[in-house]
């Protein structure tokens, strides 16, 4: 038995379907995000956890208790949300002292205990501030502590860093999971930022108009995506579409070019099958000028467009009609000029291939 | 270029008689000894004050008026506050119904609400129908467009919606979080509300004489006794009713003030450091 589960929950919205049969179990102490574009049922799921809404069906667990009947201020979940909802009225120290007072725990524990808090999130010395005297990464610290004050069973977080600034999102995001990890704290996430959910996550789970796609670890969600929709959606994708010649040895043709791509065990497709082949552009590389290479799958193409992204430089390519995409360390950014023709390699086990089914 | 320039100071001139005389002409009456056979009054005197402080029914009047307009705010913000909270929190979809239902005294005169009021309650088993309690519950219908007008403007002002889950999120119960978290939020909003009602009750007329007349004298009624016997005294009391619905307005602009200094962002570092040496004492 877990301890948080989710059993078949579904919720519509009139004709429409907000969360549809949605089935997840999350251990103690773990990291869970749900990832998903806006509209996808993520934060419907986490507003059903927190008792802000009803599911239409199905059940909410916690510790092997049905909670799906309890309202929202007795389910003891720490919330925090993307617009920091912190109470202008109070301080921060006000704030998160709150839920203690409500509670009705002693003052010397409140004091003790929101001194504590504000010290976790490093503002302790803002603590007689107003949330309008703060800016915004330090408003969701507080509205951190405040959830964190009364030791919730769970956190839930609703996209708690897309009003923030980039610099702030990374630093706060590891932050969050810093804490997490301190405190051992169960902990729902929710985000469309998939390079926030597969940087913090223990567990991530992809969702898609009102339904599930993937659960994983996020190396699994970046390396083996099961569905075209996960592919796409995690990180940049180069795709090959093509027909399956031979399930056993592993060819795909794309074209007039025959792709190797592995015997993938349990690749749900057959021979003659519409089939999409997946490459992630870090497997994609660029051979030295008259380098030997031995490849699995070797093109020439035409380097249409290179663009530097930090560490990386991206690479827009094309060859014969196909638009390919590689990711090589800025290092090397010298050796690239726009126009010129290069040879291309990646090994067999890089290409995920997956059926095509037209849209 | 310099005819142009001059039609602004003039309007504004011209808009300005149009407002003050009326009320300078009332002060200067209440403090003539006689303004009617001459252009400038015939001397100056506070016997009209006196006349009036010295009326046995002023004090009385005073405070009947006091006791109705402040019944029919505290009445007021009691059922509009909860219901405005609810209504912007969990049934947005009947806000235009409330904002409809909420302009409604605008359009029905006080003597047809009056005479409405009289015909429901002047029999059945609430024998309200003259009582001052009536007027109350009267005046809470016909002034509730001041009433819920700020008050909704607060509500919109900040995220009910979030704040409210926040609350509950972290234990609070709802009566709890309308008390400690919403309505901290919204007071400004309450009490400029507050301050209309009472300043428009405190000089209403009509439905006072409709309702309960004679048997609950209100401000209102006795200047208009006075009006019919000596202008003079009349006056006095209009002025003495302008100071108190004037007292209410300057409360109600440093209110308001108050209120968009509480909810601007950062403010200048004089405000922070006045607003920390008042929360100084916590901790």
């Amino acid at each position: 038995m877990s301890y948080l589960e989710l059993d078949g929950l579904a919720k519509s919205y009139g004709e429409i379907a907000a969360v549809h049969d949605f089935n997840l179990k999350v251990e103690k102490g773990e990291f869970v995000s749900l990832l998903g574009p806006s509209g996808c049922g993520k934060t419907t799921t986490l507003r059903i956890i927190a008792g802000f809404e009803k599911p239409d069906l199905g059940m909410v667990r916690l510790d092997g208790l049905d909670i799906t009947a309890v309202p929202a201020h007795q389910r003891g979940m720490g919330m925090v949300f993307q617009a920091y909802a912190l109470f202008p009225n109070m301080t921060a120290w006000g704030n998160v002292a709150f839920g203690l007072r409500v509670s009705k725990r002693d003052s010397d524990y409140i004091e003790r205990r929101t001194h504590e808090l504000l010290e976790l999130v490093g503002l302790a010395a803002e603590g007689q501030k107003y949330p309008g005297e703060l800016s915004g990464g330090q408003q969701q610290r507080v509205a951190l502590a405040r959830a964190l004050a009364i030791e919730p069973k769970v956190l839930l977080l609703d996209e708690p860093l897309s009003a923030l600034d980039a610099v702030v999102r990374v630093s706060l995001r590891q932050e969050i999971r810093r804490i997490q990890t301190q405190l051992g704290i169960t902990t729902v996430y929710v985000t469309h930022d998939q390079e926030e959910a597969l940087s913090i996550s223990d567990r991530v789970v992809v969702m898609r108009q009102a339904e599930i796609e993937q659960i994983g670890t996020p190396i699994d969600i970046y390396t083996s995506p099961r569905t075209h929709f996960v592919a796409t959606f995690i990180g940049t994708t180069t795709q090959f579409e093509g027909v399956l010649e031979d399930k056993v040895l592993g060819r795909v043709r794309c074209a007039d070019i025959v792709l190797s791509v592995g015997t993938n065990a349990g690749m749900a497709v057959e021979n003659g099958d519409p089939v999409i082949v997946f490459v992630r552009p870090e497997a994609i590389q660029i051979a030295q000028p008259g380098e030997q290479i031995e490849a699995d799958n070797m093109l020439t193409a035409t380097l249409q467009a290179v663009t530097l992204l930090g560490p990386v430089i991206r690479l827009s390519l094309t060859s014969g009609g196909l638009d390919l995409v590689a990711d090589v360390n800025t290092n090397e950014r010298s050796r690239f000029t726009r126009g010129e023709t290069v040879l291309l390699h990646f090994p067999a086990e890089a290409c995920r291939v997956m059926q095509n089914i037209p849209a | 270029m310099k005819q142009r320039s001059l039609v602004g100071p003039l309007s504004i001139i011209l808009f300005l008689a149009y407002m003050f005389l009326p009320i300078l002409a009332t002060y200067v009456f209440s403090i003539a000894i006689r303004w009617d056979r001459s252009i400038l009054p015939e001397g100056l005197t506070f016997d009209w004050y006196r006349t009036a402080f010295q009326d046995r029914w002023f004090l009385i009047v005073f405070k009947h008026s006091i006791t109705i307009s402040a019944a029919s705010v505290l009445v007021s913000a009691l059922l509009i506050v909860p219901t405005a909270y609810w209504v912007h929190l969990k049934l947005p979809r009947a806000l235009p119904l409330l904002n409809l239902i909420s302009t409604l005294p605008f359009a029905i005169p006080a003597v047809v609400l009056a005479l409405g009021l009289i015909k429901l309650y002047g029999q059945g088993p609430l024998q309200l129908a003259r009582t001052p309690a009536m007027l109350v519950l009267a005046y809470v219908i016909f002034t509730l467009p001041f009433m819920y007008r700020p008050i909704a403007s607060s509500l919109e002002a900040i995220d009910i919606q979030r704040l409210t889950e926040a609350a509950q999120s972290l234990g609070a119960s709802w009566p709890r979080t309308l008390v400690q978290v919403i309505l901290p939020n919204i007071l400004p909003g309450i009490l400029s509300g507050g301050l209309l009602v009472f300043a428009t009750i405190f000089g209403e007329f009509t439905l006072a004489t409709l309702l309960v007349g004679a048997r609950y004298k209100t401000f209102p009624m006795q200047l208009v006794y006075y009006t019919r016997r000596d202008g003079r005294i009349a006056s006095a009391y209009s002025v003495i009713s302008f100071t108190v619905a004037w007292a209410t307005s300057l409360v109600i602009l440093w209110v308001a003030t108050w209120g968009t200094r509480r909810s601007a962002g950062p403010r200048t570092a004089q405000d922070l450091t006045r607003k920390q040496a008042s929360v100084g004492g916590k901790v």
